[in-house]
């Protein structure tokens, strides 16, 4: 089936001979793909099954009788056609074509992808035709090469012009970057406006890496360490450690230097081969000689605690700072190296201490979205059974909390109830603050995909991300303002009779209080609070109301408010009156951000649930799991990561366990963060690398990689995936699976595990949910729960078909009125900040920092202004300006966004030197305890020029 | 949009309205194309900048740094070369190389090749002689030679009110399937080069079922030696415009196109002025939109399917076929195509009926055909002839070889028509006796080439031409023509000969021939093996076309 076309609906038959043989085949098929079919094998360049075919290297020329010959890729079957595809002459013509490319090939023995995967596509044609590349004909001038970009190199001499790779990057990925420049024999691919591929719009995903069959466009290595064949490279079948999308992916492993040589998309239902910059080249963090490697104790002289370098004591500009991330010389001579037994002896007695002295409610957790299912299942275990709290949470805080709480409020299910790649199915989706290209790339290119295969793609963001380029509408909302836009919307299908009724009739409660509310939301109305006018609004309720099936898919901008819950209200309604949910191509899909934060909720790392969303506060749930472990539980409900830190600072929780975690940078507020590690009688820190909280650390252990470790992980479609281990760990090293079990020994909870299958059945025994899953029928693929035939079965895509997971079976529908941001923007603060993040970078840059490509594509942190108000202020691109909030102030580079709106500007968090959350502000949504991390207010100032000869100041 | 099969991947060409228009009006504005206002199209039209740069690195007529004060464009193709254009532009190099207010550029046929060597200063045409006055700013003497009698196709006489026949069709006196039964009664062809049946090509459209539908005249003759259309755009506007309207009113296509080529402007503006009186008197409005386009240049559009995606915003790169335009045509809708000559022809027999028009033929023909006749010829201009004139009458009527010399060669039908040899003079200049010949009749442009001439080196040029004008789209001709012309200059510099190359270039022919996407492609080497063949002795020695399927 076409990538970029519709499907053909016709299903008439046709019957030709192909080489004599007969066959029949469906009107529109392909002569290629029919003999293909037949055991004909036609030989290609420019046509690849991945893609639509276009037919330009003309290689498989076949005779169907005409005048001239067909090329078998494009060409349809028709009736009676009389197909030769290997005759003399065509095979003449096959030589003679490979001659001509080879021709102004480089030589074999030069070229970048037969010196290194060592499979390039013209040279098997070569060989088979015995073509040499002296061959008679005039040998090519040199078309140059482009070396621009860090992890993939262009030789256009080795280029065919095949356009796979123009294919790849619009029809697979939709980053519309790669074109065909001038014309005739000077014709070259050509990025942008035949910019130098590293200064152009590439997002360096590598699809067209892994679509060009000759050596033009080639992976570089990346930290000295060789692309080889194949066949000389050991295949270990992952998944990305990245995002929430979970891409498969295969690692080519080099066991000589006991490093990853390259990566590559794998087939799976979901991810279907795909992979983004991140996953395909940035996994190289892994290496880094920064990793801890052996345990570490602060040293007496080192207290009291406080941070240790002068970058958390906040002195000095960050611009001193390049490189950003913590100053191992300055905050390693503050520990000791210890042994594992001394440091977990000392883990385990001080915890115990506090929890002795204090009580449970002095202890409290961290667990990580980025560790396996396993592992945070035996964190929470570790936490709860114990030390009998429920003071256990993770980063979902301040993700998608306000959207599960919607959820389990709506739908009685935090997961999403279809996946993204259904958005195919789909009339209209709505993509509701999600810069989702960014975020979730992959899935992006298959909602860039639907949109041209037909779906309407509403966009709805008050910054105009890259795929706000390819709405059909896109509705820049106010900051702010999301219940506001989707109130009007729903007063507006509802004012149209587009409500489905039977529908909200049989499956859901509480329809006329939502109405009753909407009667205050017209268009209007809602116009004059969102700023999208209400015709635009209206045409937005018609799109939505009268599709046949309707998805919506979110992102942090709809959950990171103090209105996060009611902004997912909404949503929940806008598919619960339409019906659209339930049936394929409709639902509710909040995308996650982690690659394990949907299987670190699932596992019970939450402070309201056990494994599989039990509530801690029922008695027949927390009487099961009494059962299971062996162990009096706390019947209350934790605190959650937000409470936490302020619990600290009343005295409440004095111990912390953190598996992962680096609340320093990731939470808001973080001078107040900072001051919470502080007051901490004893933390322990359990990482790869010294991080910003590691500087308040008593103990840090060093953990192992994801990539030297098993486990399984739950990506956004609810698909559980075995990641493998691809490498050792370094040194001492331990996988924190071990690690906790280690430490709930000495405290007297025994935990005796042999290997992560291990844990997963016991974890599997206690959720109905992952029911039937084991490491053996999960696979190479992974599969979707739940599954009720996981040996047959890729699982369920669409929930709640029949009924919804509340407890009555019916979605509540719950009104959501209006309220504004809690910092509004006033004379002294008049910019509102929105914060988030950059495509090459994850969450506290960590591991991103430290990977070769992403740190040398994105090195710097920015700010992103409109430049109408940059010019206001007199600021240029790349001049510092100080951004300052009623919590702190920070100075980075300006970088001119028109993706910005006047009055806004966006900060990615990721950055130490110029952390965002030292201004964001720690108000939380009241029920899904968020922070609001995408509103407060700032000033903004010019700082300064950009240094002379300072790295990043040159506008990209 | 149902995708017809056999329709390729979009492979670069990116959905939505056609970016050329902006382009064109960015580079009005500015005189080139900055990138700053680049970057703003493609933010404020959501389009990605590759399409952008896919397009201004395409069509000639776009610059992307600033204009010099004159653009000098001095034609190299062949009739140009003939008369010795290569010593001209050399001349004209010594005189303003240096002048950098002045940028000389050697350009592919102008299609003013009675006026060869021809150039244009600032799209201005006009002769060598002409070259001071045009740089003074004074417009050139450029139209053809003009014939004493009327043209024999045109049924209005001085002083009749013309779109006759469109108007009895518009009145409903006309049957639709009837046009169509005249028209394959009249056996008329397609006078663009390809000779398919123009009743059957009308029929096919009107049959189809998806709308809107559309028309466009082919004005984009671009051929080296070609220029017949750009006469009978001059002089007959009206029919070409009745033909077209005729057309759309069979087939039921709402909107109708005349792709014109911009070098063609003087005539553009005939046709403008004529489609105004149209639009005046109610003939063209809602319903029956007529528009001009003019090209943005590259002789490659005049391929009917590249000529579709230049409309469609596209780089101009003809498509797979099947689907033709017929079915799947401008945005995927069936499309009416013919040439200039062709709806010119159109209004004469639905006036006079099929027997009159057959009985225009000679020598077994039927009916007339236009030629431009140039080269090494006395009056090198454009004939409307009986179909079937020998070459030699039709010689004859261009005042025979100029200066008296002998003939040595002939294209009977442009540039990428093989060349032919004296003894082929008698071939009667029809479809198919020149077909027999091993040659086409192609786009009707006899190119007669004297002796002492170096045929090799003619031959050469014709491919420089192909090598140029190639496209790139797909692998035989992008690289094979540049390949063979790369050759054949060195063994003409060299003066090796042919011979140590021949086997090679002989293959790369028939490679080219039989796997190209387009007929630019499939004909490039025609010439030069052509000349190999007459070189060996003969035409018999060349490969003979394969039948139509």
């Amino acid at each position: 089936v076409a990538i970029s076309l519709e499907a053909p609906t016709e299903t008439r038959t046709v019957n030709l001979t192909i080489d004599g043989v007969e066959v029949e085949v469906t009107e529109g098929t392909t002569i290629w793909t029919a003999a293909k079919a037949a055991g004909i094998e036609i030989p290609v360049l420019c046509h690849d099954e991945r893609y639509d075919p276009v037919g330009v290297c003309r290689v498989c020329a076949v005779d169907v009788g005409g005048r001239v010959y067909a090329a078998a890729c494009v060409r349809p079957c028709e009736d009676g056609m009389e197909v030769k595809t290997a005759t003399d002459d065509l095979e003449r013509h096959r030589a003679t074509l490979t001659a001509l490319l080879l021709a102004d090939q480089p030589p074999p023995e030069r070229d970048p992808k037969e010196t290194t995967t060592a499979d390039n596509e013209l040279l098997v044609l070569a060989r088979r035709y015995n073509v040499k590349r002296e061959n008679g004909l005039p040998v090519g001038q040199g078309r140059g090469v482009d070396y621009s970009n860090p992890v993939i190199a262009v030789d256009h001499d080795a280029c065919i012009l095949c356009d796979r790779c123009v294919r790849a990057c619009d029809d697979i990925q939709g980053n519309d970057v790669i074109g065909r420049s001038g014309k005739g024999y000077t014709t070259r691919i050509a990025f942008d406006l035949n910019d130098p591929m590293g200064d152009s719009s590439c997002v360096t995903c590598g699809e067209c890496v892994a679509a060009c069959p000759t050596g033009a466009l080639t992976n570089k290595p990346i930290r000295d360490v060789p692309i080889r064949p194949r066949s000389q490279l050991r295949q270990v079948d992952s998944v990305c450690p990245y995002c929430g999308v979970g891409c498969a992916l295969t690692y080519h492993v080099d066991d000589e230097r006991h490093a990853i040589s390259f990566a590559e998309g794998r087939p799976q239902p979901g991810s279907k081969s795909r992979l983004c910059v991140k996953g395909r080249y940035g996994w190289d963090y892994a290496a880094s000689p920064q990793r801890l490697a052996v345990p570490l104790i602060r040293r007496e002289e080192s207290y009291p605690k406080g941070p240790l370098s002068g970058d958390v004591r906040g002195e000095g500009r960050g611009r001193r700072k390049p490189g950003g991330l913590v100053d191992y010389d300055e905050v390693l001579p503050h520990f000791r190296e210890a042994t594992w037994e001394e440091a977990l002896d000392l883990v385990a007695s001080r915890l115990k201490g506090i929890h002795a002295e204090h009580g449970s409610g002095a202890i409290a957790g961290f667990g990580s979205a980025k560790c396996s299912n396993e592992e945070a299942y035996l964190f929470q275990k570790l936490i709860r059974a114990g030390f009998g709290t429920n003071n256990v949470d993770h980063c979902t805080r301040l993700c998608h909390a306000s959207s599960v709480a919607a959820l389990f409020e709506g739908v009685g299910s935090g997961a999403v109830s279809t996946t993204y790649g259904d958005i195919i199915n789909a009339d209209v989706a709505i993509l509701a603050g999600t810069n989702t290209t960014a975020n979730h790339p992959v899935a992006s290119s298959f909602f860039k995909q639907a949109r041209r295969r037909g779906t309407t793609l509403i966009v709805v963001d008050p910054r105009r991300e890259r795929i706000a380029d390819h709405a059909d509408i896109y509705c820049q909302i106010k900051p702010g303002t999301d219940v506001a836009f989707y109130n009007g919307v729903l007063h507006e299908i509802i004012a149209r009779d587009l409500v489905d009724h039977e529908f909200v009739a049989t499956r859901a409660t509480n329809y006329e209080a939502l109405v009753e509310l909407l009667q205050q939301y017209p268009p209007e109305r809602a116009a004059q609070i969102c700023g999208v006018d209400a015709d635009t609004i209206r045409e937005v309720a018609r799109l939505w109301g009268e599709a046949g099936a309707a998805v919506v898919y979110w992102g942090m901008g709809i959950s990171q408010h103090t209105t996060g819950t009611d902004n997912a209200r909404c949503l929940i309604a806008l598919c619960t009156i339409t019906g659209n949910v339930g049936k394929q191509g409709t639902g509710l899909h909040p995308l996650r951000g982690q690659n394990n934060v949907q299987g670190a909720s699932d596992a019970g790392l939450i402070p309201m649930f056990y494994p599989d969303y039990q509530k801690v506060d029922s008695s027949t749930v927390w009487t099961r799991f009494e059962e299971a472990w062996g162990r009096e539980l706390d019947h209350e409900r934790g605190l959650t990561v937000t409470e936490i830190i302020g619990s600290v600072l009343h005295g409440g929780v004095r111990g912390m366990y953190m598996m992962g975690e680096n609340p320093f940078l990731s939470d808001p507020n973080i001078n107040k963060v900072r001051k919470a590690l502080a007051a901490l009688d004893f933390l322990v820190v359990q990482d790869i690398f010294l991080t910003e909280t590691a500087e308040f650390a008593d103990v840090v252990l060093p953990a192992t990689s994801y990539l030297e470790k098993e486990g399984t992980y739950t990506n956004t479609d609810r698909r559980v995936q075995i990641g493998r281990k691809v490498l050792e760990a370094p040194g001492q090293a331990r996988e924190d699976w071990r690690v906790v079990c280690e430490i709930a020994n000495r405290i007297g909870l025994p935990m005796d595990y042999e290997s992560p299958r291990e844990v997963f059945d016991e974890m599997v025994g206690l959720m109905q949910n992952y029911a039937g899953l084991n490491y053996d029928n999960l696979g190479p693929m992974g599969k979707l729960y739940p599954n009720p035939d996981p040996e047959g079965s890729d699982g369920t895509v669409v929930l709640f078909g029949e009924s919804f997971g509340t407890e009555d079976g019916k979605a509540h529908l719950v009104p959501a009125e209006w309220m504004p941001a809690r910092e509004l923007p006033n004379d002294d603060y008049p910019f509102v900040l929105n914060t988030g993040r950059l495509l090459e970078h994850w969450h506290t840059g960590s591991m991103t920092r430290r990977s070769f490509a992403l740190d040398a594509i994105q090195p710097e942190a920015h700010v992103f202004l409109n430049p109408g108000d940059a010019a206001d202020m007199g600021i240029a691109e790349g001049d510092f300006a100080r951004i300052t909030s009623r919590r702190g102030s920070i100075e980075l580079r300006a970088k001119l966004s028109h993706r910005d709106t006047p009055g806004t500007c966006f900060i990615p968090f990721h950055f130490r030197e110029a952390a965002a959350n030292v201004l964001t502000i720690d108000e939380i949504d009241p029920f899904g305890k968020i922070p609001e991390f995408k509103f407060c207010s700032v000033r903004v100032e010019r700082a300064g020029p950009p240094e002379p000869g300072g790295n990043g100041a040159e506008p990209r | 949009m149902a995708v017809a099969p056999g329709a390729e991947a979009r492979a670069g060409r990116f959905p939505g309205p056609s970016l050329i228009p902006k382009l064109i009006a960015i580079q009005r504005e500015h005189g080139w194309l900055p990138r700053e206002e680049l970057v703003a199209l493609s933010r404020d039209m959501r389009r990605p900048l590759y399409e952008i740069e896919g397009l201004i690195s395409f069509y000639p007529h776009f610059r992307t740094d600033p204009p010099p004060r004159v653009e000098l464009h001095v034609c190299h193709d062949l009739s140009c070369w003939l008369q010795g254009t290569e010593e001209r532009i050399a001349a004209i190099r010594a005189r303003y190389g240096d002048d950098a207010e002045i940028e000389l550029r050697e350009v592919s046929c102008l299609g003013r090749c009675d006026l060869a060597p021809a150039l244009a200063v600032d799209e201005r045409p006009g002769r060598m002689a002409d070259l001071d006055a045009l740089l003074a700013g004074t417009p050139a003497e450029t139209e053809a030679r003009r014939p004493e009698e009327p043209w024999p196709n045109d049924p209005y006489a001085e002083g009749d009110e013309r779109y006759r026949v469109l108007r009895r069709a518009l009145a409903g006196d006309l049957q639709r399937d009837a046009v169509i039964a005249v028209l394959n009664d009249a056996e008329l062809r397609g006078m663009g080069g390809a000779g398919f049946p123009t009743g059957k090509k009308w029929e096919l459209v009107a049959q189809q079922q998806a709308t809107p539908k559309y028309a466009i005249c082919n004005a984009d003759e671009s051929e080296p030696g070609t220029f017949k259309d750009r006469q009978i755009l001059a002089e007959q506007p009206h029919l070409v415009l009745e033909g077209l309207l005729l057309g759309m009113w069979v087939t039921g296509a709402e909107e109708g196109w005349i792709f014109i080529r911009h070098e063609y402007g003087p005539e553009e503006a005939v046709l403008r002025s004529e489609l105004d009186g149209l639009r005046a008197v109610g003939l063209v409005g809602p319903g029956r939109e007529l528009e001009i386009f003019t090209s943005p240049g590259g002789y490659i559009l005049g391929e009917e399917s590249a000529l579709i995606e230049c409309m469609e915003g596209h780089r101009g790169e003809p498509r797979n076929k099947p689907p033709f335009p017929g079915v799947y045509g401008l945005w995927g809708r069936p499309t009416l195509m013919n040439s200039v000559e062709t709806l010119a022809d159109v209004p004469v027999i639905l006036d006079r009926g099929a027997d009159w028009w057959k009985a225009q033929g000679v020598n077994g023909a039927t009916g007339l055909k236009f030629f431009a006749v140039s080269g090494h010829v006395e009056r090198p201009g454009v004939y409307c002839v009986p179909m079937g004139t020998t070459a030699r009458e039709l010689l004859e009527r261009a005042g025979g070889m100029a200066g008296g010399a002998e003939l040595q060669a002939f294209q009977p039908g442009g540039a990428s028509s093989n060349f032919l040899g004296p003894e082929d003079l008698d071939v009667a200049l029809d479809f198919k006796p020149v077909a027999e010949r091993g040659s086409m009749l192609g786009s009707g442009a006899l190119v007669a080439v004297a002796e002492g001439t170096d045929l090799l080196a003619a031959a050469t040029n014709v491919l420089r031409f192909f090598r140029n004008e190639s496209c790139g789209k797909c692998v035989p001709c992008r690289v094979g023509s540049h390949k063979a012309h790369a050759m054949l200059t060195e063994a003409i510099g060299a003066d090796s000969g042919v011979q140590p190359i021949e086997e090679e270039l002989t293959q790369l022919e028939a490679t080219l021939r039989m796997t190209s996407i387009c007929g630019l492609g499939q004909v490039a080497l025609g010439p030069v093996a052509s000349v190999l063949g007459l070189q060996r002795g003969g035409t018999a020695a060349r490969p003979q076309p394969r039948s139509q399927p």
